[in-house]
């Protein structure tokens, strides 16, 4: 009991232990002293009283004294030592013990030694902070290396789970999979594949259980008809045990197999039509060698004959034109831009000791780059060895069609055309192996030739078949990487019900109107966000005006600021309500006040053919479960409550409202597992005991 | 009727396929025109020098002299200005065309052609008319090589 008391109170208690033993012992020493003295002469026993009560005040005083002094310099001062050591070892303080030690010095060498052990402890402490510090940077700095590495990769990467749920796509991905909707995390990737040979190649390398082994394979988008292909390779079983996930990459070869195609097609028709003629022809010519000597009737003979060659004629003509225009189709030309063409060979004029100035304009050139580099690294080179000249121009010129044309000149020996025909048919250098300048030629479908200009300047010619100017560059691709890992290992409930809240997937959505009716008013514009593993994807976004297919009353406009030239254009309610649907797929459906948005939609479910019969939670309700029925329930006021603060200028955009609705509903996910509701189950549960405040929306209802 | 009002003008024909050069033959001849033929690259255009035809048939394709290289001998030899030059290629790709007028060619023809539009080709170039659509001088004859 006593070690529950104080230091400072201890103390004091043994000093008044002390005093009160010492004053007792000078009694019993005086009551002592008072007995031997017998017979005791008159007025000693006052005597002794009086010497007695000075003697005990004197001890007294004296011990009062001296537990004074060390209440002063050794209690206080151990607990002002203790209280300051124990908060630099539990609060992160890290300022020195001097005030602390100047009280303490006459507790010998103690407060030296606290001073050092907390010194001690603070470098200790920021030492391992700076590292930790240190090490979060570095990490951070290699995911988003990684994360750009990731989305220049020029194909389409995903990596799903043994379920097929995308837990990480790239932007080409997006490019890629997003004809019919955007790729999301934690979608099915059998919504935007075939998925045949996905699952054969999966089965075939899961069950092979070869970590290293990837499969080849060639499918197709369930819309848009693109033919992708891919390489799947099976990740390592996870440890805590369940099938594994897979890494895909993707190609579009749509193109590729168009070219082809048409290559074939054209092909077989060179035959068919050549084959009539030419065996039309033969036809007529014998019987018009076995006629020779018949006179007459050779007009209809002669006819046909001229009209077969004809026919034969038009036949060739025409097929060689469209050979020629599908020749460069399939040939893997890049886009290059010329300041990089024209820079790689000033490199390669530099590196054969030859000196060359570039001129013309900023243009994207369809062309092999490393091609052409050999093709007139190999021409210059040969000009040089054979005497021609060692100083050339590069000169690129726009012409009034689709192409460009290239011109390497010199100033000294013209080359006869006779010659330079030879040197197109003779490999261009060691590095480049076999490839000769005849061969690059034909994969770029041109020809080149040398000229004389009138100046007296030469010049290799070699026209470039598509160009266009710099600066009109296709969209962006979104660059962004979306991953969650953490989905490869979550372990999936069966019913909703009995889904805990983090587990599952939701959509946040909200609708501006014409007005407040639902049986009479109608969309104008529609948002929703995505929540997956419990945070919101910033770039899963769905986000449209709708046409309402009537007018938007003044008043309405005022709130949302949508006017009716903004809809003109607009997708109706039947096609914005089907994209809405499959961007909600297989989640649970979030609104603030969701029974007034959802009742838009319904109300036009047969037009959108599909059912908005998904699970749905309620903001407003869930405000009430934990903020109780008394509060104001508004977005404004739930989102002030939680110290999430709305723009604005997104407030009454359908989007701002959704996000603002997203971040509350996040923040209210803990305070409901909080108050023991984990399942999904559990809150519907809660939420309806709530239903006189207003109906819940889920399909029941 | 051009045989009839035209002066006998010549040609000769470069080419080594036979029987399209027993074909020209007869249609230059019956055309009015003194016709003559070599059948390779080699000679030809000393044949040229020696012969000054007005008009050159002259195949792309030939055995060891290219068309094209004789093509520029042509026109790099200044006392053969006037002779007019008409390619004619199995291939006649825009490229191979370009690569041609290049070279100092008045005119390309592709293989096969319609006799129709030879006969008109013949004419226009022996004519000195300019290249159609292009409003263009046929060439002058300076020895240049046009820019394509």
């Amino acid at each position: 009991m006593v070690e529950r008391l104080g230091l400072r109170l201890r103390i004091a208690l043994f000093f008044a232990l002390l005093a009160l033993g010492a004053v007792a012992l000078i009694a019993l020493g005086l009551w002592v002293a008072g007995r031997r003295v017998a017979p005791a002469p008159e007025g000693m026993a006052a005597v002794l009283l009086q010497a007695g009560v000075l003697a005990g005040l004197g001890v007294a005083a004296l011990v009062v004294w001296v537990w004074y002094l060390f209440d002063m310099n050794v209690a206080r001062a151990i607990d002002r030592l203790a209280g300051a050591i124990r908060a630099r070892a539990h609060a992160e303080i890290t300022a020195d013990l001097d005030r602390e030690a100047t009280g303490a010095r006459y507790l010998g060498d103690l407060a030296p030694a606290a001073l050092a052990v907390t010194q001690s402890l603070v470098q200790t402490r920021s030492a391992l902070a700076e590292a930790v510090a240190r090490e979060t940077t570095r990490l951070a700095a290699e995911k988003s290396r990684l994360e750009t590495l990731l989305a220049d990769v020029p194909v389409a990467v995903l990596l799903c789970n043994a379920e097929h749920q995308l837990v990480f796509y790239n932007g080409q991905a997006v490019e890629l999979l997003g004809a019919g909707q955007a790729p999301g995390l934690e979608r099915n990737l059998l919504e935007y594949l075939r998925e045949g040979p996905v699952r054969h190649a999966y089965e075939r390398l899961a069950s092979a259980g070869e970590p290293d082994l990837a499969s080849d394979l060639l499918c197709a988008t369930t819309s848009g008809g693109h033919i992708l292909a891919g390489r799947m390779r099976v990740l390592r079983r996870p440890a805590e045990g369940g099938e594994p996930g897979y890494v895909l990459t993707l190609r579009d070869v749509t193109a590729d197999i168009a070219a082809h195609t048409s290559r074939d097609a054209l092909l077989a028709e060179v035959f068919d039509r050549v084959r009539r003629p030419a065996a039309n022809l033969q036809t007529v010519i014998g019987v018009l060698s076995e006629l020779e000597d018949a006179p007459g009737s050779r007009a209809d003979l002669d006819g046909a004959l001229l009209d077969e060659v004809q026919n034969l004629t038009r036949v060739i003509t025409e097929l060689g034109a469209r050979f020629d225009a599908i020749q460069t189709d399939w040939r893997p030309l890049a886009q290059t831009r010329s300041a990089d063409l024209l820079d790689s060979l000033y490199a390669r004029f530099s590196a054969e000791g030859l000196a060359l100035d570039c001129f013309g304009p900023e243009l994207i050139l369809l062309i092999d780059g490393f091609e052409i580099v050999a093709l007139l690294g190999g021409l210059g080179a040969r000009l040089a060895s054979n005497g021609h000249a060692r100083i050339f121009r590069a000169v690129l010129l726009e012409e009034d069609g689709p192409g460009a044309v290239l011109r390497l000149e010199w100033e000294g020996a013209a080359l006869p055309v006779g010659r330079f025909d030879q040197w197109l048919t003779e490999p261009l250098g060691a590095e480049t192996g076999e490839l000769t300048a005849r061969a690059v030629l034909q994969t770029h479908g041109t020809e080149a030739w040398p000229e004389t200009t009138p100046e007296g300047r030469h010049a290799v010619v070699v026209p470039i078949r598509s160009a266009r100017r710099a600066g009109r560059r296709p969209p962006p691709i979104s660059r962004a990487v979306v991953y969650d890992f953490a989905l490869l290992s979550k372990a999936r409930a069966q019913a909703v019900a009995d889904t805990r809240l983090d587990d599952l997937t939701y959509v946040v959505f909200d609708t501006e109107t014409t007005g407040l009716d639902p049986e009479r008013d109608e969309i104008v514009q529609l948002a929703a966000v995505r929540l997956v593993n419990g945070r919101r994807v910033e770039s899963e976004v769905f986000e449209t005006l709708v046409d309402p297919g009537r007018a938007i009353p003044p008043g309405s406009t005022d709130v949302h600021g949508i006017t009716e030239a903004m809809v003109r254009g607009a997708p109706g309610i039947a096609e914005a309500g089907a994209r809405f649907h499959r961007f909600a797929r297989g989640a649970v459906l979030v609104a603030h006040n969701a029974p007034f948005d959802l009742a838009f939609l319904r109300r036009h479910e047969p037009g959108i053919g599909a059912s908005f019969d998904h699970p749905v939670l309620d903001t407003v309700l869930l405000s009430a479960v934990v903020f109780g029925t008394l509060e104001e329930h508004s977005l404004d006021a739930l989102a002030a409550r939680l110290g999430i603060t709305i723009p604005d200028e997104a407030r009454h955009t359908a989007l701002g409202d959704t996000i603002a609705t997203a971040d509350t509903f996040l923040k209210l996910v803990p305070m409901l597992k909080a108050r023991g509701l984990e399942t999904f189950g559990d809150v519907l549960a809660e939420m309806r005991r709530h239903g006189r405040l207003q109906k819940d929306g889920n399909p029941r209802d | 009727m051009a045989a009839e009002t035209a002066p006998r003008k010549r040609i000769l024909v470069v080419e080594d396929e036979d029987n399209i050069a027993i074909a020209l033959d007869y249609l230059m001849t019956r055309e009015g025109y003194e016709q003559e033929r070599i059948a390779t690259g080699a000679g030809a255009v000393e044949r040229i020098r020696a012969s000054r035809p007005d008009l050159v048939l002259l195949d792309v394709m030939l055995p060891e002299v290219s068309g094209y290289e004789i093509c520029q001998q042509v026109r790099l030899d200044p006392a053969l200005a006037t002779v007019k030059i008409l390619m004619m290629t199995a291939r006649g790709s825009a490229m191979e065309r370009r690569k041609g007028l290049a070279m100092g060619a008045d005119g390309f023809i592709s293989k096969p052609f319609e006799l129709k539009a030879l006969r008109a080709e013949v004419r226009r170039l022996l004519a000195g008319e300019p290249l159609p659509g292009t409003g263009e001088e046929p060439a002058p004859g300076s020895g240049d090589a046009r820019h394509g």
